[in-house]
């Protein structure tokens, strides 16, 4: 659908800012309503399956075999460090020097800016908050008290988690609520004898296979979406022509786009919110179009920001006028602050040498899952909160690669079975901080003549206890399994590479202390919406897509009936 | 029905148009000279020989490693590999008395096993652990080793956690 430059035109019901993993939720959600919605996106368009060029392509089709070339690295030292950053996949990230942000402390800020953002991205996995999470600012004392608990958000996430499409066993635990579930991954030799030795070690501690969005078993309202079964190709990345994982692309923003109701606007990069003094409400949002530079208002009854974390901080602090002079909805003075993320620096990794007639075939885009175990019903470690884990077995191969000629050849086609290489990733929840910030600066602009974001977050001595007892759990459980060759390892990367930056625009009970309340409504401008990574009062150990999908929708479902009251 | 699907499943154009030649190198990525380029060929060969499978030489392998050097290494990788091809032509022309190229398989064997062993100095054993593990590294990422050595396939899908060793090759 195309934009009419007329004042009619640029009239909406609904405005979402952005098409990534929530703004996609709000877009579906908005239009099933029957609500004329605008969805604006920064960057280009990706179609589902035709915008994904290297999408089918084999390995050696790549001109560098998907090495990064050199000129590229150097051009772009930041997203260069990202895993998911290389020859294949290039052309879904932000490019360094295309949108320049201020580092006041390293902050490794990984960007994807299309119709669907970082959902064409994602690592997909998918676990649940429960209470001991929810609750955990106010057990502690740190932050403030989240206004909702796992009850308000049960059903929403039953409710994202059918449409999604979600596999996973259902383990009954306290920490990682059930949800709905299609049928799990298959765990490997290495992984259960692991799973069996902490069950027999430990009564707290669980290995369990990832809850993730991939389509096991697809249902019809799959099928609607013209999705697919996963075919375990593992190059998630590049996007996927099944639709067998979970994108704004392959799922929501189709869905939207079925109801005739959602006008997609790619390359408009969203300036301000429009707050109308008189109205005492925000009435649109002034775009910038990334190509002409020219800036257009669009008006609408409410608007949903949906920017990802750190942007939509950045549209909110930008958002100034008499009223708020420091930022849209910003009276507490805690927009910006108590940003937080999580930490991924810690790994360890061992060899197992049991097994050894066994190997695995195929591929799995999903891998074991460790729920958090520390502090979970009361302090009990010298730090706050604690982490989940990710472990990963696989049977490596080695050649001997001595000598040259017909030998060598002989060896390389027929490589030797080696040990089980076993793994885990530490994802530990962190504090949000007052002096842990994002601002806009004083002088730098971006491309847009909208000021730079400066981001300011760091590790504290609270990370560096979590690590420390990290290595020392996970040492101890991997000697109970009989692992040998234990090594810690720690990547000291910056904040950011975890890319689940969180906060700046919390949730919270008090409009003194906090910029929304339970319905991620902003207490002080009534008709905005938040529902992404800025929204989050505290972190977890969840990777939290899921949680930015089923509060969307909550949230939505509330904007709704309020609208219908005339309350909006 | 996933298979079904794979069947079913219509690719975009550009995605039914890939061939060897259209991945082949650009202009842009060659640096080495055509003699170069020939020496670097029979060079690969004799790491990686022609056997009753294909080598690195049918394989493009040479290819590859003078893309990979100049698109994605430093200019000293650059040098290393002009300044090794140079001194293998220099060093088989005194010591031999013919051009690398020009030796039988066996004679260049030889000569590549003695270029290591007889006290070599840096800049050639950096040479030679350049081209050797590029070679192995073209050799292994290439069509040929990937379909029918590695047995990869672009669509498994499927993942088994636990299978015999014997039947999972």
């Amino acid at each position: 659908m195309y934009i009419q430059e007329t004042a009619a035109g640029n009239q909406f019901d609904a405005i979402v800012i952005g098409s990534g993993i929530s703004g996609g939720w709000a877009a579906k959600e908005l239009t099933k309503h029957g609500l004329k919605t605008l969805v604006l996106e920064r960057g280009r368009d990706v179609k589902h399956v035709t915008d994904y060029p290297t999408g089918v392509m084999n390995p050696w089709e790549f001109e560098h075999r998907n090495q990064l070339p050199l000129d590229v690295k150097q051009a772009n030292p930041v997203v260069s460090k990202c895993y998911a950053f290389y020859e294949g996949t290039t052309h879904f990230f932000v490019k360094d020097a295309e949108h320049p942000y201020v580092q006041e402390k390293p902050f490794d800020w990984i960007r994807g800016y299309q119709v669907g953002g970082k959902s064409l991205l994602w690592a997909r996995q998918t676990q649940r908050w429960s209470d001991l999470d929810f609750e955990g600012p106010a057990r502690d004392g740190f932050a403030v008290d989240w206004p909702i608990r796992y009850a308000d958000l049960a059903p929403w996430y039953s409710y994202v988690e059918k449409f999604a499409g979600i596999s996973g066993n259902k383990d009954g635990l306290a920490q990682l609520p059930d949800g709905e579930f299609q049928k799990p991954h298959e765990m490997n030799c290495a992984e259960t004898h692991f799973q069996k030795a902490i069950a027999s070690k430990y009564k707290d501690r669980q290995v369990i296979q990832g809850r993730c969005a991939h389509l096991t078993e697809p249902k019809d309202i799959h099928f609607q979406q013209g999705r697919a079964q996963c075919q375990h190709r593992t190059i998630c990345e590049r996007g996927c022509p099944f639709g067998g994982y979970f994108s704004s692309n392959a799922s929501t923003i189709p869905w939207a786009m079925k109801t005739g109701k959602m006008t997609l606007r790619p390359d408009s990069v969203v300036h301000s919110i429009i707050y109308d003094e008189k109205k005492g409400k925000a009435t649109g949002v002034r775009v910038v179009d990334a190509n002409t530079k020219k800036m257009t208002e669009y008006y609408a009854r409410i608007i949903f920001v949906n920017a990802a974390a750190m942007n939509t901080n950045l549209i909110l602090l930008n958002s100034t006028s008499s009223r708020f002079p420091n930022g849209l909805g910003n009276d507490s003075g805690v927009l910006g602050k108590y940003v937080a993320f999580h930490n991924y620096r810690a790994t360890i990794s061992a060899q197992y040498d049991g097994d050894l007639d066994s190997t695995t075939a195929g591929r799995r885009p999903n891998s074991p899952y460790i729920p958090r175990f520390r502090n979970l019903h009361k302090q009990e470690t010298n730090f706050l909160r604690g982490y989940a884990a990710g472990f990963n077995a696989g049977r490596s191969t080695y050649t001997n690669n001595e000598g040259i000629g017909a030998d060598l050849k002989k060896n390389l086609i027929n490589p030797s079975w080696g040990g089980w290489h076993v793994g885990s990733h530490m994802m530990g929840e962190t504090i949000p901080k007052e002096n842990s910030t994002v601002s806009l600066d004083g002088t730098l602009k971006d491309p847009f003549g909208i000021p730079q974001l400066k981001i300011n977050m760091f590790y504290d001595d609270n990370d560096e206890k979590m690590i420390k007892d990290f290595y020392e759990q996970f040492t101890e459980m991997y000697e109970a399994a009989g692992f040998k060759n234990i090594k810690t390892r720690d990547s000291k990367q910056a904040p950011g590479l975890d890319i689940h930056e969180m906060g700046g625009a919390r949730m919270g009970k008090d409009a003194k202390t906090s910029m929304l309340n339970k319905w991620n409504q902003l207490h002080a401008c009534k008709n905005v919406f938040v529902t992404d990574g800025a929204a989050m009062t505290s972190t977890s150990t969840q990777n939290p897509s899921l949680t930015y999908m089923a509060l969307t929708a909550r949230a939505v479902d509330y904007a709704v009936q309020e609208m219908k009251k005339k309350n909006l | 029905m996933a298979v079904a699907f794979g069947g079913l499943l219509s690719l975009p154009s550009w995605a039914q148009n890939w061939t060897t030649e259209s991945v082949a190198p650009t202009t842009t990525s060659r640096f080495l000279s055509v003699a170069d380029d020939a020496l670097l060929a029979e060079i690969a060969e004799t790491i990686i020989p022609e056997t009753d499978i294909p080598g690195a030489k049918s394989l493009g392998v040479h290819t590859y490693i003078q893309k990979i050097v100049k698109d994605c290494m430093d200019t000293q990788a650059q040098e290393a590999l002009e300044n090794g091809l140079y001194t293998v032509g220099d060093i088989s022309k005194k010591s031999k008395g013919k051009d690398f190229v020009a030796m039988n398989p066996t004679e260049r064997t030889a000569f590549l096993n003695e270029l290591l062993t007889q006290g070599a100095d840096e800049e050639t054993k950096t040479f030679y652990n350049l081209v050797k593990n590029l070679t192995i590294r073209g050799f292994t990422t290439s069509e040929y080793y990937l379909t029918n050595i590695a047995h990869y396939q672009l669509v498994p899908g499927f993942y088994h956690g636990c299978v015999p060793i014997s039947t999972s090759k």
